[in-house]
């Protein structure tokens, strides 16, 4: 198994590029649909040597659950909590202020970070509807930092002009199987991308452009980041159905 | 059997059947969880049709009911199978289709028109919203703090569902009701509504609920009948009780399952349910 080495998969290289984006103390959350950024918190968790503050979309806080679930919004991602934080409670506080890092989910992204997530062609008549940003809107302009990852890196998910703005505000930071961009003077930039591959592949896989001025390899995985992910997923299921190349 | 004490307690299908078509129906739950589907289930069985449903995190309930016909228009703000399901297929296709309106949000835009409508007010100022085309599309109005921090502020006008329908762990034959694990959204959907139904994994005493009144949700004044449909949140989960059944969930999006025997296997029609 590829993760038995100190090398990445797809798999490994989202989830902990997504986990590297969590800081000491600070308040986290992860939401519905959002499989990658569960396991990346979890992650966290065990990986580093700080805590942070993790709240999630069933309602927990500080939570230990027994498992990990296949739904990112599944109750047992509760067990283990002190308390409930509903989600009109998370909401709430991440538009006062509160939250510091949120996860969110998108189908498109462009080089400001805005995300579209409602359809591909004209909302009205569109050629896919999507399933709808969920808290995007609120909580991306709202969140002090919002990160979100795509599963596939290429000219229609990384776009020069979104089809739908569904949020606005601009993500911190955006992870694919071969890149990592952090925003940078209202633009995402390239802080690193996957050792396996070249920046011209990354540029040319890239719908938007970007600055890459000091960006390198990303580093590779630490021998904790990668037993922690092991513990999340011991049989590779996780990883298996990710469908990642 | 004893006979039923109470007027608020009633089989399935006769709560059901006091939804008429075209009402405007709050689904309590979230996704996969705790989700009221054994009472959708049942609104397909009566061919309810016209239906527009208010849910800020839809899945199998929203597209099962969007594939029996049921569905005139939907409001929500993210709408997915979630797990390895990925998008609805039924409502999706209602969508792209154009067989239902649409009325996109914010989960929290629609939360804001639910608390209008809880808060007896006209409108709910909502955070965040700058620089979404949602607001464009949904004609909200930004409105300036009139006290003068110079803050602009989306507004959203009130949604007052007809009925909210909420699936809850346990109910007393009053018709109080309460939730294990997170409530989602319900406390707001049931304070919006006209009407509140709840369908209940099981009924206890009403001495258990006076001895731990605080852990009650919903109030049986607020409620206008309880049904009890052990595993009524199949195919998704009820905390703690039981998971999500996941192979019945990829059953039912096998194209080759016919909606009819998905719907003959579901628990409300097996277990010792007054429907």
């Amino acid at each position: 198994m590829s993760s038995d080495r100190l090398a990445w998969s797809s798999f490994s290289y989202i989830v902990t590029n997504l986990a590297r984006f969590v800081r000491p103390d600070e308040v986290t959350f992860s939401g519905v649909n959002s499989t990658p950024p569960m396991l990346a918190c979890l992650m966290a968790k065990r990986a580093y040597n700080f805590d942070f503050v993790y709240l999630n979309v069933a309602g927990g806080v500080q939570p230990r659950p027994s498992k990990i679930p296949i739904s990112s919004s599944d109750p047992v991602l509760a067990e283990g909590s002190t308390a409930i934080f509903t989600n009109e409670d998370f909401y709430d506080l991440c538009t006062r202020g509160g939250m510091d890092l949120c996860f969110l989910g998108a189908a498109q992204v462009d080089g400001r970070g805005c995300t579209n997530v409602s359809s591909i062609g004209d909302w009205h008549r569109p050629k896919v509807r999507l399933p709808g940003g969920g808290g995007g809107a609120v909580m991306l302009p709202t969140a002090r930092r919002a990160v979100t990852w795509r599963t596939e890196h290429s000219t229609r998910t990384l776009v020069e002009t979104l089809d739908f703005v569904t949020a606005a505000g601009g993500m911190h930071g955006v992870v694919t199987p071969i890149a990592v961009f952090v925003k940078r003077h209202d633009r995402l930039a390239l802080q690193s991308w996957h050792p396996d591959v070249t920046l011209d592949t990354v540029s040319e896989r890239t719908g938007f452009s970007f600055d890459a001025t000091d960006a390198g390899p990303t580093s590779l995985p630490t021998a904790r980041e990668l037993a922690a992910l092991r513990s999340l997923d011991p049989d590779g299921q996780f990883e298996h159905d990710a469908q990642l190349q | 059997m004893p006979i039923d004490p109470s007027p608020k307690v009633v089989p399935l299908g006769k709560l059901a059947a006091r939804v008429p078509d075209g009402a405007s129906l709050a689904l309590g739950g979230s996704f996969l969880h705790r989700s009221p589907n054994a009472f959708v289930r049942e609104l397909i069985r009566q061919q309810k049709r016209h239906l527009d449903i208010i849910k800020q995190s839809a899945g199998y309930d929203l597209d099962i009911l969007c594939r029996a016909g049921c569905v005139a228009k939907a409001r929500a703000g993210i709408v997915a199978m979630e797990g390895n399901f990925g998008l609805a297929p039924w409502y999706r296709r209602a969508v792209e289709q154009q067989q239902i309106e649409l009325e996109e949000h914010a989960c929290m835009t629609l939360t804001a028109g639910l608390r209008a409508a809880a808060f007896g007010v006209p409108f709910q100022p909502v955070g965040g919203v700058h620089g979404s085309d949602l607001a464009r599309l949904n004609k909200w109005v930004s409105i300036t703090d009139p006290y003068g921090s110079g803050q602009d502020v989306w507004v959203v006008p009130a949604i007052r569902p007809d009925i909210a329908v909420i699936h809850v762990n346990e109910a007393n034959e009053l018709g109080d009701g309460r939730v294990y694990g997170t409530y989602n959204w319900d406390r707001i959907m049931s304070r919006a509504a006209k009407r509140v139904f709840l369908v209940a994994e099981r009924m206890v005493s009403v001495r258990s609920f006076q001895d731990r009144p605080e852990l009650t949700l919903i109030p049986s004044f607020m409620v206008e009948g309880v049904s009890v449909v052990p595993h009524g949140a199949w195919p998704g989960s009820c905390w703690p009780l039981y998971e999500v059944d996941y192979p019945a969930v990829e059953d039912y999006l096998s194209p080759q399952k016919a909606l009819e025997t998905h719907l003959t296997d579901a628990p409300e029609t097996k277990e010792h349910v007054l429907v």
